[in-house]
C-alpha cells in the first residue's frame, strides 16, 4: 500500500531514493546494528566528519544528558585522511546509496586540500562541510563569521567537482543570512544545523559536566528552534535546505519537510533508537498515504 | 585479549523478576535469548524502560548472570538516578529494550591456577559471571570485596560458594588494612608468596592503582573493567573514552575490560 507513494528527492545534482539519512558523527559504518540491506534502504550514507590529518579529540566526559537530549563534547576524533582512504572508504565501496564524505579543517587551505584528495574518489557523491570549527588562522568559527564561510565555500568550490553540502552553525543570530552567504558562494545545499554550544555544571564537584567544559546540545529540545531557522531560510533561500537537529519519529521529520527541508538527518536519537531512521522513512510513506500526496516534494515548505 | 564479538542486536527483553536486594541494590532478571546467548562475561547491555522522550538515552549495564540455556540473564544495580529508579520500578512481564551484548568481555588465563578478583561496590555484579565461568574452568578463585558500609558488601553470598578465599574490608572496618581490601592481595604475594594468573578489578580506581603497583613488581596479568557516561554504547558516538597508554579508547568497544598496565589511572 505504501509502495505508491514516491520518496524520492532530489537535492541539486543529489538523488535520493529517499530524504532520510543519518546525521554525521552519530553513525559510523563500522559500528551499526543496522544490516547491509537496512543500510542501503536509507536515502544516503554519511561519515564522521573527517580531517586531513589525526585529531585526538576532546578529553572525556564526553557526553552528558539533558532534559530534552544530551550534549557532546567529543570533538572531531579522526584517523586523518591516509586512514580515512585505506580502512573506511574501502567499507563504502559496498553500498548502492549516495556516500556523503563529512569533512573538517583547520584553515581554508586545509578544507581545501582534503577536498581536492576526495575528489579523487567516485565512490563520494558529495562533501559535507563541516562549519561548527575554529579557524586556526584567526579564531573565528566558519559558521559563525559570514565572510569566513562566504570564503570557504568559494574556494572549495574551485577544488572539488562534488556537490558540496554546507552545514551550518545554529549559533548566530541570523541564520538566513548565513545560509544566503553560503548559497551565494556556491553551496550547492545547505544543512540546518549543527548543535548549539552549551553548559552544564555538577554543583556538587564544583566542575564542568563535559571534559571540554562546553558542548554541543542535540536531541529533542533544539528542535523548534531548527524548525523556526528552516522555515526562516527557506523563505529565502534557493537551493535546497537538509534539516537536522530533535528528531525522533516521523512527526518530527515531517515538520521539518513541512518548515521548508527537502531531507533530513537523523542523530543522537539513533543512540536508543537504531531503528530509528527505518521507522520514519516507513512512517513519511505512511503518512503521505493517509493523507493522499503522491510525493514527498508536495509537502516540502508547504507553511508559508 | 580482543577477541571478536558477536556484533549487537537490538530487541525487546522481558522483566521475570526485580527485587529489592538490600537499600537501593536490585537484582532484575530479563527474558532476552538472542542477547543471553552470545553474552560473556564483562560484556554490558544498554538498556531503557523508558521512552526517548522521557530519558534520551538509553543505560550501560553488566551482566551479572547469564543463563544462556533459559535465554536470561540478570543486572544487579544501585538505584542513583533518574533511570535507575525507573528501572527500580519494573515488575514482572514489563518490556525493556536492549542493545547487546556489547563490547569486549574478560578473557581467562591460559593456565590453571589461582585468579583474583577484586571489586568494590557495584564492581562485583561485573566478576560474578567470570568467577562462574573460572570455577568450571577448575580455577582456584580469590575473592577481594569492598564497600562503604558492612550491610552494603554485595556478593559474598554468591562469590562466597565460588571461592578458596574471601576478604573483605569496609570504610568503617578497616581490619588493619589502611582501607584497602588489596593489603590482604599483597600479603599473599610478599608473604606466601602466592602466584596469581590473573588478577581482575572493577569498581574502584584507588584499589586498581593499588593493583597496578604490585603488578609492577610481581608481574601478573591484570585486567580492569572501566565505566563511563555513553551515548550509544556500540562504539558509534565516540563519546566513552579513556585515556590509554594508545590514546583514547572507546570504553564501550575497545572496552570495557582493559589489560590494566595500558590504563592511564591518574584523574
Ligand atoms: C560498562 C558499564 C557497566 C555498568 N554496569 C553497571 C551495573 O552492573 N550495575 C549498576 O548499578 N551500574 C552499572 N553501571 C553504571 C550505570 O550505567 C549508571 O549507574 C546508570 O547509567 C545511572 O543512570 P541513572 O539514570 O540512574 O543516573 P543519572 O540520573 O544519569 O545520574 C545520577 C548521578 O549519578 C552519576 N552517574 C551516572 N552514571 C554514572 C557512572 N557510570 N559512573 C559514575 N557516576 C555516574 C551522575 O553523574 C549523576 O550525578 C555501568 C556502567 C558502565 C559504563
Ligand atoms: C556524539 C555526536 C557527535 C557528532 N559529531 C559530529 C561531526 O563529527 N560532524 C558534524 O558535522 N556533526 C556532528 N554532530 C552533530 C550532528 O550531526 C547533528 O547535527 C546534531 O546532533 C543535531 O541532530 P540531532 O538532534 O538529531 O542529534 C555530532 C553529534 C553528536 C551527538
Ligand atoms: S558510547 Fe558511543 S562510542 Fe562508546
Amino acid at each position: 500500500m505504501n509502495n505508491k507513494v514516491d520518496l524520492s528527492i532530489n537535492l541539486g545534482n543529489l538523488q535520493l531514493k529517499n530524504p532520510v539519512m543519518p546525521a554525521s558523527g552519530t553513525f559510523d559504518i563500522r559500528d551499526t546494528i543496522l544490516n547491509k540491506e537496512q543500510l542501503n534502504s536509507l536515502g544516503a550514507i554519511i561519515t564522521k566528519s573527517i580531517a586531513s590529518h589525526k585529531r585526538l579529540g576532546n578529553p572525556g566526559p564526553r557526553i552528558w544528558e539533558t532534559e530534552a537530549g544530551m550534549m557532546n563534547a567529543v570533538g572531531i576524533p579522526a584517523e586523518g585522511f591516509e586512514y580515512f582512504k585505506e580502512n573506511i572508504l574501502p567499507l563504502l565501496e559496498d553500498f548502492c546509496v549516495p556516500i556523503i564524505v563529512s569533512m573538517v579543517g583547520d584553515s581554508i587551505t586545509d578544507f581545501c586540500q582534503l577536498a581536492k584528495k576526495l575528489d579523487n574518489f567516485e565512490k563520494i557523491s558529495a562533501l559535507e562541510i563541516n562549519l561548527s570549527c575554529p579557524n586556526l588562522n584567526d579564531g573565528l568559527y566558519f559558521g559563525t563569521n559570514k565572510d569566513v564561510l562566504g570564503d570557504l565555500i568559494y574556494q572549495l568550490k574551485k577544488n572539488t567537482g562534488k556537490v558540496v553540502m554546507a552545514k551550518l552553525s545554529p549559533n548566530v543570530t541570523d541564520i538566513t543570512e548565513m545560509a544566503l552567504t553560503a548559497e551565494e558562494a556556491g553551496a550547492d545545499i545547505i544543512i540546518i544545523a549543527n548543535t548549539f554550544l552549551g553548559m552544564a555544571i555538577d554543583s556538587e564537584k564544583l566542575i564542568p559536566r563535559l571534559g571540554n567544559k562546553v558542548g554541543g546540545i542535540s536531541g529533542p529540545g533544539i528542535r523548534p528552534i531548527i524548525v523556526r531557522m528552516i522555515w526562516e531560510a527557506s523563505q529565502r533561500v534557493k537551493i535546497p535546505i537538509v534539516g537536522v537537529g530533535g528528531i525522533t519519529s516521523t512527526r518530527d521529520a515531517l515538520e521539518m519537510f513541512l518548515a521548508g527541508a527537502s531531507a533530513v538527518q537523523v542523530g543522537s536519537a539513533n543512540f536508543s533508537n537504531p531503528y530509528v531512521m527505518l521507522n520514519i522513512i516507513e512512517g513519511i510513506a505512511g503518512y503521505l498515504n493517509k493523507k493522499k500526496y503522491k510525493s514527498v516534494k508536495d509537502i516540502v515548505g508547504l507553511i508559508k | 585479549m580482543k577477541s571478536a564479538e558477536n556484533k549487537p542486536l537490538f530487541v525487546t527483553g522481558k522483566v521475570l523478576e526485580n527485587r529489592n536486594i538490600n537499600g537501593d541494590y536490585f537484582e532484575i532478571v530479563i527474558e532476552a535469548p538472542d542477547i543471553a546467548r552470545n553474552a560473556r562475561p564483562g560484556q554490558f547491555v544498554m538498556l531503557s524502560r523508558w521512552n526517548i522522550n522521557n530519558l534520551f538515552l538509553k543505560r550501560p549495564f553488566s551482566f551479572y548472570q547469564i543463563d544462556a540455556e533459559q535465554g536470561r540473564f540478570a543486572i544487579l544495580y544501585k538505584k542513583i538516578g533518574k533511570g535507575t529508579e525507573i528501572l527500580s520500578q519494573s515488575k514482572k512481564a514489563d518490556q525493556v529494550e536492549l542493545i547487546g551484548s556489547c563490547g569486549n568481555g574478560f578473557s581467562l588465563p591460559e593456565n590453571v591456577g589461582k585468579i583474583a578478583l577484586v571489586a568494590r561496590g557495584i564492581g562485583v555484579a561485573t566478576l560474578l559471571p567470570l568467577a562462574i565461568e573460572g570455577k568450571k574452568k577448575g580455577l582456584e578463585i580469590y575473592s577481594f570485596l569492598s564497600a562503604r558500609e558492612k550491610n552494603l558488601l554485595l556478593g559474598p553470598d554468591k562469590l562466597g560458594p565460588l571461592s578458596s578465599h574471601i576478604f573483605y574490608t569496609t570504610d568503617d572496618d578497616w581490619k588493619g588494612t589502611d582501607g584497602k581490601v588489596t593489603f590482604f592481595l599483597e600479603e599473599l604475594l610478599k608473604n606466601n608468596r602466592t602466584d596469581f594468573e590473573a588478577v581482575y578489578v572493577c569498581g574502584s580506581k584507588r584499589l586498581a592503582r593499588h593493583i597496578r603497583e604490585l603488578q609492577k613488581e610481581y608481574h601478573f596479568a591484570a585486567y580492569i573493567s572501566l565505566e563511563e557516561r555513553m551515548g550509544c554504547g556500540i562504539g558509534a558516538c565516540k563519546g566513552c573514552v579513556i585515556n590509554t597508554i594508545y590514546g583514547y579508547q572507546r570504553v564501550c568497544k575497545e572496552g570495557p575490560v582493559f589489560p590494566l598496565e595500558e590504563v592511564i589511572l591518574n584523574e
